[in-house]
């Protein structure tokens, strides 16, 4: 078997990392968001409720890529897994995790435009924005930021374990530096108007996809940087 | 002799220290080997260049005559589980086997079994990084052992195993050796402890080479002279000593150099005691010496370039 596939098969040999915790973040935020509505139907409020929960398991991916550069990459090398494989084999189990998050939210937005918001007019997967492309519009959304959102944690560990805590602090303010001057120059030009009309031009669909994009591009990054990278 | 290692001009630098000294050495195929010195003298350094875990500043490393950086080829055929190893968040002993199990060819279940039951390794509900510091050991202690690979890393192996369980290591390494030659690196600071097992010996201080030789010839190398403090020139002479202690009128001075027959005889006619010294004293009294002699020329080199 390739050894690229044998990674994403030690991945999985424990399977609290990239299934249960998931499942359990996602199912703890979703019941008590259902139950905060129901407390509220009861007390007469109605009208639609949106809720932000259902953001959890996005932010838990973060926190796998951080853990697994962390502690799976050590632990690879102690099994003669080459950077290369240990990297294209983590970012096929992280897609395979982002594509899984996107059916459930798909499926549970489907359910709760069929139920009515679970008969509460509660929307935890479903927002118009994002149905606006459909269901596959909406599942493209969903894997674009949680494939973002896992980069965001593997390549800033990833600078972080090579370069050490000063370089990572810089590059953060550095990054934060870049935000506010661009943010001074639009401001400069008077040109936030075109900002977000652009923004909106491009919709929720177009930014997922400049969202993968800049996944890509950070990706990329981290493996020139696990190249040289030492556990 | 086939060489499975070579390294020429290996030199690792950190930031202000060199780790590693322009060393250069050879392993041979099927054997087992020490590598030997003190905490900090660049053991794991050198085993972490050689699996491509980490860079050399500069020289060379070949693998069954290859690169290893990046190449599965040489580096399924290794196995470096170093001491201060880090497993996968929420892993448990039985994941990290069967982890090992995926990616090790040769990977032995069976003795994998067996040394689980040896080392009493609870295998489930305890995550690896609760267990005490002799059953994290364990755990490298039976992946490199099961893995079977052709190359074996034992980085410090023994850390927090009770005497008992070191005991069962080094059976278990002497048995499976003998069905299964392969070649084993052994890094260590118990010389004594593991010196039984060693076929060849290399000693590293202060990122050099300062010894490599089988460890037979090692033995034969020195011996522990106990001879009246007023006698001492007179056996000793043209010979170089490296170490000496003096206990009222009696000294024991440690002589390097083989002693032939004739040595011996003068020395049993004499009423001299002569005791052949530990690997380990030889080796200590070896890198105290040397680093004397090191210190004396470094700091007149010093004074000259004042």
């Amino acid at each position: 078997m390739n050894r690229t596939l044998r990674v994403v098969r030690m991945q999985l040999i424990n399977r609290q990392t990239y299934v249960w915790v998931p499942l359990l973040v996602l199912g703890g935020a979703f019941i008590l968001s259902v139950a905060i509505w129901w407390i509220l139907a009861g007390s007469g409020v109605t009208g639609n409720f949106y809720g932000g929960g259902a953001q959890a398991p996005l932010w838990y991916l973060a926190v796998v890529g951080v853990q697994a550069l962390t502690l799976t990459f050590p632990f690879s090398q102690a099994m003669s897994v080459t950077r290369r494989e240990f990297f294209f084999g983590t970012y096929l189990i992280a897609a395979l995790s982002a594509a899984s998050l996107a059916v459930v939210f798909v499926i549970g937005g489907w359910i709760e435009t069929l139920t009515g918001g679970w008969g509460l007019n509660g929307y935890f997967f479903y927002s118009a924005e994002i149905w606006q492309g459909g269901p596959l519009g909406a599942a493209f959304i969903f894997f674009a930021i949680a494939m973002l959102m896992f980069t965001l944690g593997f390549t800033g560990a990833t600078v972080y374990k090579r370069f050490g805590p000063t370089v990572f602090t810089v590059s953060l303010i550095g990054l934060g530096v870049v935000l506010v001057a661009a943010m001074f120059v639009v401001g400069r030009l008077n040109a936030w108007g075109q900002v977000f009309s652009w923004i909106g031009e491009q919709g929720p669909l177009g930014m997922a996809a400049w969202g993968l994009i800049a996944a890509a591009a950070l990706a990329a990054a981290a493996f020139a940087t696990l190249r040289r990278a030492t556990p | 002799m086939t060489h499975v290692i070579e390294v020429e001009h290996l030199t690792k630098r950190y930031r202000d220290t060199v780790a590693v000294d322009d060393v250069s050495f050879s392993i041979e195929k099927d054997t087992i080997y020490g590598l030997l010195g003190r905490n900090g003298a660049g053991k794991t350094t050198v085993m972490s260049i050689l699996t491509a875990q980490n860079f050399a500043t500069s020289g060379t490393v070949r693998v069954f005559g290859q690169h290893p950086y990046e190449n599965a080829r040489v580096l399924e055929r290794m196995c470096f589980v170093r001491e201060s190893q880090k497993y996968p968040d929420d892993a448990t002993p039985r994941h990290a086997l069967r982890m090992a199990r995926l990616f090790f060819p040769h990977w032995d279940q069976e003795l994998a079994d067996q040394l689980v039951d040896d080392f009493q390794l609870p295998l489930k509900g305890r995550t690896i990084k609760k267990l005490s510091r002799g059953q994290l050991s364990a755990v490298g202690v039976i992946i490199g052992l099961a893995s079977r690979a052709e190359i074996t890393f034992f980085d410090e192996p023994y850390l927090g195993l009770d005497a008992v369980a070191r005991q069962i290591f080094y059976d278990r390494l002497l048995s499976d050796y003998a069905e299964h030659p392969r070649t084993i690196i052994l890094s260590s600071h118990l010389i004594d402890e593991v010196s039984n097992l060693l076929g060849r010996v290399l000693v590293i201080d202060r990122g050099r080479i300062v010894m490599d030789e089988e460890t037979d010839e090692i033995r034969d190398r020195a011996a522990n002279i106990v001879v009246d403090a007023a006698a001492v020139e007179a056996f000793t002479a043209g010979r170089e000593i490296i170490h000496r202690r003096s206990l009222g009128r009696t000294t024991s001075v440690t002589v390097l150099g083989r002693l032939t027959s004739d040595d011996r005889a003068r020395m049993a006619a004499a009423g001299l005691d002569v005791a052949p010294v530990s690997l380990q004293q030889l080796i200590v009294r070896t890198t105290q010496h040397a680093a004397e002699q090191g210190g004396v020329s470094s700091s007149l080199e010093e004074g000259a370039l004042r």
